[in-house]
């Protein structure tokens, strides 16, 4: 259930980042794939590598992928514009 | 073949299927599922056993056999048994009533087995002491004593190599006890869970029951070799006594060293029944070596004393169960019994237990150990209200499609309607003649290809109507628009057809006939829509009654939707978004309510005599433990006047019969009360096999895409079908409502249809790229949302017709199906245009190509228009690059460009106009549009040159070509240019 919640998190946030310069690595499907994977990941950093179940679920299992994803999007974002970077660079 | 001798044919074909068709409906039975007709529907999970160590196909087919050999033993007439998924099997006994009595039948897997009964009883110290009779031992009282003495019988071993004919040898190796076994306690009560079931593994044992018990779950092994024993009940009525025996598990001869069992009756007791039976030579061999091996012990420790209180015993356990422990009367028999004129089993048997057991005996034991993991059933009343239902919204689907279509397309839609009156003719001709066994959701599916069918039509009827508004006549844009919107139909059906075979592939037995009628509609769909709409069309072509625009609905467009749809994409986006973090946080706090389907449970419908009130009912099941159960009045009339509904946990075996008895006697039932037992593991298999046909079929349509479009348009694709899948889980959530097998077959649909839609709009797409060679892909992409949205909307529409009709007159079960549709529809349209497209314009615009021309806009005008213009390079009609080798000048019937579009495009490239001599010319084909008086104008105007025409003089013209002055030309004998 929880993973369930993550995946929603993450995806809903993806849904703003049409309002960001899209210098994402990967642009739009790399945002996407960056905040699916952080809010994930960080879920299960922070639950200790398990995945609550459906009664272990609350609204603290939601507000948590929060961070998750807004990492993953950020590091996607780190990477697009460190390859923007190398590319602007004459060689 | 002329076009005209085509559409003859296929029509030819279609009216025979027709008369073919109606004979099928008019003779043959349809074939009713239990929910519509009625019955018991038990489902078995299967694990091996120790002859029979691995579930693969050919043990289920053998156990399939065997229980079908078993139903019919027992009477059951038309009982369908099949696999559903890798291990279990599904049994259908359409007009039973006894669901109890039904899952005693079929589902025992008669284990047999005999044994010296002295030799093998263990005792506290787990040792055997044959010499002490088993009159003076005692069973001992509760299961978990008795599994907690066993557990510690480590050193008893399988007695691997045993001979049982030996002299010393208790028996041969153990059979049933082979592995070890596990039993489930609760550690609070110390009460067995799952009525005392042992399992072949701790995570089997602990995967039977909710997650949220395993906690409290105690399990308990019981190491190989050893047997724990229920001891005999008294009398065939009597309860299953708790009292327990712990043997080790060393079997003389087993039910296949049996034959000819019979129920006979005893005349020296008293014409007591009895099962009389005979051995193989192998069982005579070995009952002769057991039964002397009891006498000589029996006498050697008689002492003289009276034969039968000192003789020892052999005992007869099926299923783990002591069925009797006969004596041997070592006066009467000392050296055995010999077993040549056979054995009987006599003691606590009424004629019917005997003459079960007899015919269990008689079939065999199952290779396989089978555990009941969901039971329901269905009053004959229930069904019949349930099918009259479903009838009523499949009429009412029907009646609203066929009068959105004639209103909408006029001529069009009557071909249509009729079209899918053919479709509706030939799927249930299908039905009967295959024969599908129609449940509620296949008759669901069934509606839904109503939509899928009309979708199709509307596809093409769609491009027919773009084709009149571009200028073209009616023959030709008939022509043109099949030509164009093949492609996307063909896609759409075969991805949705991909998505029915994969879930009846890996899906369970009602999801699968769920996939199956949605696959057979698919293709028959394709065939009346595509074939038989196109040769109706290509019939009435050039005839009064599809001459004028508005007959097809084509008349001018009152609104056209030329939006910037990437422009405010952004917007979308949000919208999407927020509504997906509600629906998060609120499967966060409201989680989803799992029905009894997933998290396992009891629901009694029982249909009272007098009106009752909740709490009445409370008090009467209330001693059965059922206080804290969910307790509801209905109001179903067809039922009856006072219908109440019972969910609770599930309840141990018997439960229901139990409380379907105490509503009997305190309140009277009217009907039979419908009963659903489902086990948990039964839920979570269903869960899995929809996850397995979920991801399966995603990663085939992502292939499929790559292949058919390229890789970037499977990525948006399935984006957007996550989205929708997602938000149909959320919204179930939000509201709260109640998620089952039904919930899964929808969003499983939801998927077909999301990806359906998508494909078309993407289809469109594809299309345009090469026409648009200069335009940024984002003014691609408004171009052809603004020429799909009315088709987008008008088959949603149509789909969402039939959901209607569905929530307003599919009763209970189908609104559920219909409720997850109707979201899925409207989000899975929505993300289509909105989510789906976006993204893939997102990311195509990070391709150089596309970049630079962006770049190239931005330049010249300094800001990218929502839709192309001249100077970046509006539509253009340009044909993808055909690789094989042109035959022939003359362009392809339906393949010219019309005088408008001709304008259009030179409007578009901004080339001038005012050249005399240039002439609109079709696409390729070099001919001068227009019809002969218009080529004579232009000719004329032009000096009768041709006006550098490359138009052959041979009269090649295009029969479909109506021309503007409105008269038919005769066709042309294309070789000798004469008239036929």
């Amino acid at each position: 259930m929880a993973l369930l919640v993550w995946t929603m998190v993450g995806l809903a946030i993806w849904h703003f980042t049409v309002f960001l310069p899209d210098n994402f690595y990967g642009g739009i499907v790399g945002a996407f794939c960056g905040a699916l994977l952080g809010s994930i990941i960080f879920g299960l950093i922070v639950n200790l590598g398990s995945i609550p179940g459906e009664h272990d679920t609350d609204l603290m299992t939601g507000v948590e992928a929060i961070p998750g994803t807004l990492i993953g999007l950020g590091i996607v974002w780190w990477l697009g514009v460190r390859q923007i970077n190398a590319e602007a660079q004459p060689a | 073949m002329s076009e005209r001798r085509r559409s003859l044919f296929v029509l030819l074909i279609v009216v025979a299927l027709i008369g073919g068709s109606l004979v099928a409906v008019l003779t043959r039975e349809t074939k009713l599922g239990l929910d519509l007709q009625g019955g018991v529907q038990l489902v078995y999970h299967a694990e091996g056993t120790a002859a029979q160590p691995v579930v693969d196909a050919d043990a289920m087919q053998r156990s399939i056999d065997l229980m079908q050999q078993r139903v019919n033993a027992f009477g059951v007439n038309e009982a369908e048994l099949f696999q559903s998924g890798k291990d279990q099997i599904e049994v259908n006994l359409p007009g039973v009533e006894d669901a109890q009595a039904a899952a005693d039948q079929v589902g025992s897997t008669a284990q047999l087995f005999f044994y010296d009964w002295e030799a093998n009883i263990l005792n506290d110290k787990c040792k055997t002491d044959p010499d002490l009779n088993a009159n003076q031992r005692q069973p001992i009282v509760g299961l978990r004593n008795a599994v907690l003495q066993a557990s510690k019988c480590t050193n008893v071993g399988v007695g691997a190599g045993l001979n049982p004919l030996a002299d010393n040898s208790p028996g041969g190796p153990s059979e049933a006890a082979k592995k070890p076994r596990y039993y489930l306690f609760s550690k609070n009560t110390k009460k067995p869970l799952n009525d005392g079931q042992s399992y072949g593994s701790r995570e089997d044992a602990l995967d039977s029951i909710k997650p949220a018990d395993r906690p409290n779950a105690e399990v308990v092994q019981v190491p190989a070799g050893v047997l724990v024993l229920r001891e005999q009940r008294q009398t065939s009525d009597s309860p299953p006594p708790d009292r327990w025996w712990v043997i080790q598990d060393r079997p003389g001869l087993s039910g296949t060293d049996i034959k000819n069992p019979e129920q006979t009756a005893d005349t020296n007791l008293g014409n007591e029944p009895i099962v009389t039976f005979n051995f193989t030579k192998k069982g005579r061999a070995a009952f002769h070596a057991i039964t002397r091996k009891v006498a000589e012990r029996g006498a050697d420790n008689a002492f003289g004393g009276n034969p039968i209180e000192t003789s020892q015993h052999f005992a007869i356990a099926l299923d783990n169960e002591l069925v009797s422990a006969p004596y041997i009367n070592w006066k009467e028999n000392p050296d055995g019994i010999d077993g040549a004129t056979g054995a009987q089993i006599s003691g606590s048997f009424t004629i019917k237990s005997a003459q079960d057991l007899a015919k269990i005996l008689k079939i065999g034991a199952l290779p396989l150990k089978l555990t009941e993991v969901s039971r329901s059933q269905v009053s004959a009343t229930l069904g019949k209200q349930a099918l009259d239902e479903g009838l009523k919204a499949g009429l009412a689907g029907f009646a609203i499609v066929a009068l959105f279509l004639i209103m909408y397309y006029r001529v069009l839609g009557v071909i249509a309607t009729v079209a899918l009156c053919i479709y509706a003719l030939y799927f249930y001709a299908l039905v009967k003649l295959i024969p599908i066994t129609l449940t509620l959701p296949g008759i669901a599916g069934l509606i839904l290809t109503l939509g899928v069918a009309a979708d199709a039509n509307i596809v093409i009827f769609e491009r027919v109507k773009e084709e009149v508004r571009a200028g073209r006549s009616v023959g030709t844009a008939i022509v043109t628009g099949y030509r164009k919107g093949l492609t996307a139909i063909i896609d759409a059906n075969i991805v949705t057809f991909l998505v029915a075979f994969i879930l009846f592939i890996i899906a369970t037995a009602g999801v699968q006939g769920f996939a199956f009628t949605l696959g057979l509609g698919v293709i028959v769909s394709l065939f009346t829509a595509v074939l038989a709409t196109q040769a109706i069309l290509y019939s009435l072509r050039g005839t009064r009654l599809i001459r004028s625009k508005a007959a097809l609905g084509a008349g001018e467009q009152r609104f056209k939707f030329r939006i910037d749809y990437m422009g405010k994409a952004k917007w979308f986006f949000s919208f999407s978004g927020v509504i997906l973090l509600v629906c998060a946080l609120a499967m966060s706090v409201n989680k989803i309510n799992f029905g009894i389907d997933f998290d396992g449970g009891t629901r009694i419908t029982a249909p009272l005599e007098k009106a009752v009130t909740v709490e009445q009912v409370r008090d009467a099941v209330g001693p059965l433990g059922l206080g804290d159960a969910k307790i509801q009045t209905l109001l179903n009339p067809t039922v009856g006047q006072h219908v109440v509904q019972i969910s609770t946990k599930e309840l141990p075996k018997g439960g229901s019969s139990a409380v379907t008895k105490v509503l009997q006697d305190k309140f009277g039932l009217s009907d039979t009360a419908g009963v659903e037992e489902i086990g948990p593991s039964f839920g979570q298999s269903v869960a899995k096999s929809a996850l397995y046909a979920i991801i399966a079929s995603l990663l085939v349509i992502s292939i499929y895409m790559a292949l058919r479009f390229e890789w970037k348009f499977a990525v948006p694709v399935l984006i957007a079908v996550m989205h929708d899948i997602l938000i149909v889980a959320g919204v179930y959530a939000l509201v709260g409502r109640e998620v089952t097998t039904s919930t899964v077959a929808a969003l499983l649909t939801i998927l077909g249809y999301s990806l359906y839609d998508t494909i078309i709009v993407f289809d469109r797409i594809r299309e345009n790229v090469p026409r648009m060679p200069s335009a940024a892909f984002s003014q691609i992409v408004n171009r052809s949302l603004s020429e799909v949205i009315v088709r987008s909307l008008a088959t949603s529409f149509c789909t969402l017709l039939p959901v209607l009709a569905l929530m307003l007159f599919g009763g209970e079960t189908l609104r559920d199906f219909a409720f997850a549709l109707l979201i899925g529809i409207a989000s899975g349209t929505y993300s289509s245009i909105f989510i789906g497209t976006p993204v893939l314009q997102h990311w195509k615009e990070r391709e150089p190509g596309f970049r630079a021309r962006r770049l190239r806009i931005m330049d010249r005008l300094g800001y990218v228009p929502a839709f192309a213009t001249t100077e970046q390079g509006g539509p253009v009609d340009v044909q993808p690059k055909d690789s094989s080798k042109r035959r022939s000048i003359s362009a392809p019937p339906g393949q010219e460009v019309s005088a408008s579009e001709f304008q259009e495009m030179v409007r578009d490239l901004g080339v001038e106009e005012s050249k005399p001599t240039r002439q609109p010319a079709a696409t390729g084909a070099g001919r001068p549009a227009g019809g002969r008086r218009a080529r004579a104008r232009a000719e004329a105007a032009s000096g009768g040159g041709g006006g550098g025409s490359a138009a052959p003089s041979d009269g090649s013209a295009s029969p479909d070509d109506g021309g503007d002055d409105g008269k038919e030309r005769k066709p042309r004998n294309r070789r000798h240019g004469r008239p036929r």
